[in-house]
């Protein structure tokens, strides 16, 4: 997985990097509304580690503090190795190497610290954002604004929990299952709903197979759908690991 | 040098360049033009029969006579012209051609004229009349050269075969009219596929064409057939005898043709009363075949499956060369964009997975046949993602 994140397709031609050279410029000739083009505030590339053993995640970096759970080396829905975001590294006074990543499951958004041995770094240049108020899911790479989804967010009695979070893994979805034909799941969880259709109440950016509501409001139950052709687009370029930040 | 001098040097130049211009009237004065009559809106006269397989194209009359046999001119063969089948006006011209024939064969021929034994290919011959004892082969380009003389007549006096190789050709320079070459063949003549030909062709028996020949001519048997697949006799820039006819009675002079049923020269211009000029020398009268074509494989195409900087998401075929009019590219068999103006190249999405075909259909602007061309190319295996297949255990 992480090969094919690093492997995604670059955008065909330069006319969309003209274009966003162009958006910049125009940015700064209107006196500056948004001073900082939005693409700016994401990084080039987000370091990820892939897991070849299961892991037990602590609350320091340190092999006697506390125990948060156990990472499992792959993913329980399509057995993929698991791919953590990393945010920190460090080396104990033992000298063991550790890395602190971002976490599945809940509570959403919690992080760890995990032993570096047994693992593999790697980088995605794919992310993704989400605006709540705008329902509306940004793509970047390299730092820079590609894609711009409208998207179905989660109803206010079930909202899509905000916070940084990561696609744990992508999913095929049949043609007779709702959501499809593609899902990101996500390491967030529903904050209402504790389970949902035998799972865990994971958040999934997903299709619209079968499910109803248009596209740009709030029906959702926590989850993000967006159109066939979104939701294809991004499982054809964004793997596991890639960084998922949702806003108001 | 003093006025005087000059005067007397000038005098002297002016004296000995009428001295040579006398000397060489005897010569242009023992050739004498041969007139086609009324064999010039036929661009095929058969003797017995003349027979077509598959979509040859004439641009011109096609008659047989005394014969009756005219097999093959249905779809998808095209006569741009009339069909006389052993009328009137085919019996006419058959004995028009056994005048010009004749005429053609009683050409003098100078003795360093004599190609007997030689190749026509690959050389260059001014105008005048030129003889072979035996057969006579043609093996890759022969050029004419009318040096500026659009009325500079070519016979070529053959006592038996003519045979032409494959993709050989006539080309003709400086004025050159393919209404002014004469191939006057004792037996019969073949020509081989793809040959480029020009010239009124004139076969005491049968005249043999192969697969894709071009003439621009006529093919003109007086006693044989005339056997025609695929190919392509276009004698629109010929319209009338470019020949300066005897007047006789009952012979028709240029300026004033006799043309029942013709000349129909769709595509070409038809020019009546235009008499014995020869039409002017253009790259439409004289096509070349000048066209080349490369298709380019980009190097950053690759068959890595490892991702890196060889992976792309989309690359430029490129076609390069002389003479292109049109670049037709193609993605498995579906057509995806045509260029008719430098730069001929395509940006072709590099799709993942299977092995994929680029085709460049390549058209010239000169007579160069057009020229298709293709390359494979497997994307990197990772370009796409492809998800495994899951349940579906989200909130929704």
């Amino acid at each position: 997985m992480i090969r094919s994140a690093l492997a995604a397709p670059r955008l065909p031609g330069s006319r969309r990097g003209v274009a966003v050279l162009a958006v910049a410029l125009a940015t700064v000739a209107t006196g500056g509304v948004l001073a900082v083009p939005a693409g700016a505030r994401v990084p080039a590339a987000q370091p990820l580690v892939v897991l070849l053993h299961d892991h037990i995640a602590r609350a320091d970096p340190e092999v006697w503090a506390r125990r948060i759970e156990t990472v499992p080396a792959r993913r329980p829905l399509t057995h993929v190795r698991t791919v953590l975001p990393v945010i920190g590294r460090t080396t104990s006074p033992d000298g063991r190497a550790w890395t602190r990543v971002r976490l599945p499951g809940r509570p959403s958004g919690h992080t760890g610290w995990i032993p570096t041995s047994q693992t593999k770094r790697a980088a995605t240049s794919w992310q993704l954002s989400l605006k709540l108020s705008a329902r509306r899911v940004t793509v970047y790479r390299h730092g820079r604004v590609v894609r711009r989804f409208q998207a179905i967010v989660g109803k206010p009695s079930t909202p899509t929990p905000r916070g940084k979070f990561f696609i744990e893994e992508a999913l095929a979805l049949s043609s007779q299952a709702p959501g499809g034909p593609f899902a990101l799941a996500t390491s967030a969880r529903s904050a209402v709903l504790q389970e949902f259709e035998g799972g865990p109440g994971q958040i999934a950016l997903h299709g619209t197979n079968g499910l109803s509501g248009a596209l740009g409001t709030a029906a959702s139950h926590g989850c993000i759908r967006l159109s066939t052709g979104a939701i294809t687009w991004l499982a054809g370029r964004v793997g596991a690991g890639v960084t998922l930040t949702v806003t108001r | 040098m003093s006025n005087r001098t000059l005067k007397r040097t000038g005098r002297a130049g002016v004296a000995l360049a009428v001295g040579f211009a006398f000397a060489a009237v005897p010569v242009a004065a023992q050739a004498s033009t041969v007139n086609l009559a009324t064999v010039s809106p036929f661009v095929v006269l058969g003797g017995s029969t003349v027979t077509n397989t598959g979509p040859s194209v004439l641009n011109g009359d096609l008659g047989v006579a005394p014969g009756t046999a005219l097999v093959g001119f249905g779809l998808p063969a095209v006569v741009n012209g009339a069909t006389h089948d052993n009328d009137g006006v085919a019996n006419q011209a058959k004995a028009d051609l056994g005048t010009a024939y004749d005429v053609a064969a009683g050409q003098p021929v100078s003795g360093a004229n004599d190609l007997t034994g030689t190749n026509l290919g690959n050389r260059t011959l001014k105008a005048g009349a030129y003889r072979y004892t035996s057969s006579a082969q043609l093996t890759g380009p022969l050029t004419l050269d009318a040096e500026g003389d659009p009325a500079a007549q070519f016979v070529f006096e053959i006592a038996s075969q003519l045979t032409t190789a494959s993709a050989s050709s006539v080309v003709l320079l400086n004025g050159a009219s393919p209404c002014n070459v004469f191939w006057q063949v004792g037996t019969s003549a073949t020509l081989g596929s793809t040959t480029a030909f020009k010239g009124n062709l004139m076969a005491l028996a049968s005249i043999s064409l192969n697969n894709a020949v071009t003439v621009q001519g006529r093919l003109l048997a007086r006693n044989g057939q005339v056997s025609l697949i695929n190919d392509v006799i276009d004698g629109s820039t010929c319209g009338t005898s470019t020949s300066n006819p005897t007047p006789t009675p009952g012979n028709p002079t240029p300026g004033n043709p006799t043309t029942p049923g013709g000349p129909t020269t769709p595509g070409g211009p038809t020019t009546p009363g235009s008499g014995n000029q020869a039409p002017p020398a253009s790259r439409s009268a004289t096509p070349t075949h000048a066209g080349t074509a490369r298709l380019r494989r980009p190097p950053r195409i690759t068959t890595s499956r490892r991702p890196g900087p060889a992976c792309t998401a989309g690359f430029h075929a490129t076609v390069t060369g002389n003479m292109i009019r049109r670049v037709v590219f193609s993605l498995d068999g579906k057509r995806i964009g045509t260029r008719t103006r430098p730069a001929f190249r395509q940006y072709v999405k590099a799709s993942a997975g299977r092995q994929h075909t680029i085709t460049a259909r390549v058209g010239f602007k000169d007579a160069t046949h057009s020229k298709t061309m293709k390359f494979r190319y497997r994307a990197c295996a990772a370009q796409v993602l492809r998800p495994r297949q899951g349940p579906s255990q989200f909130t929704g």
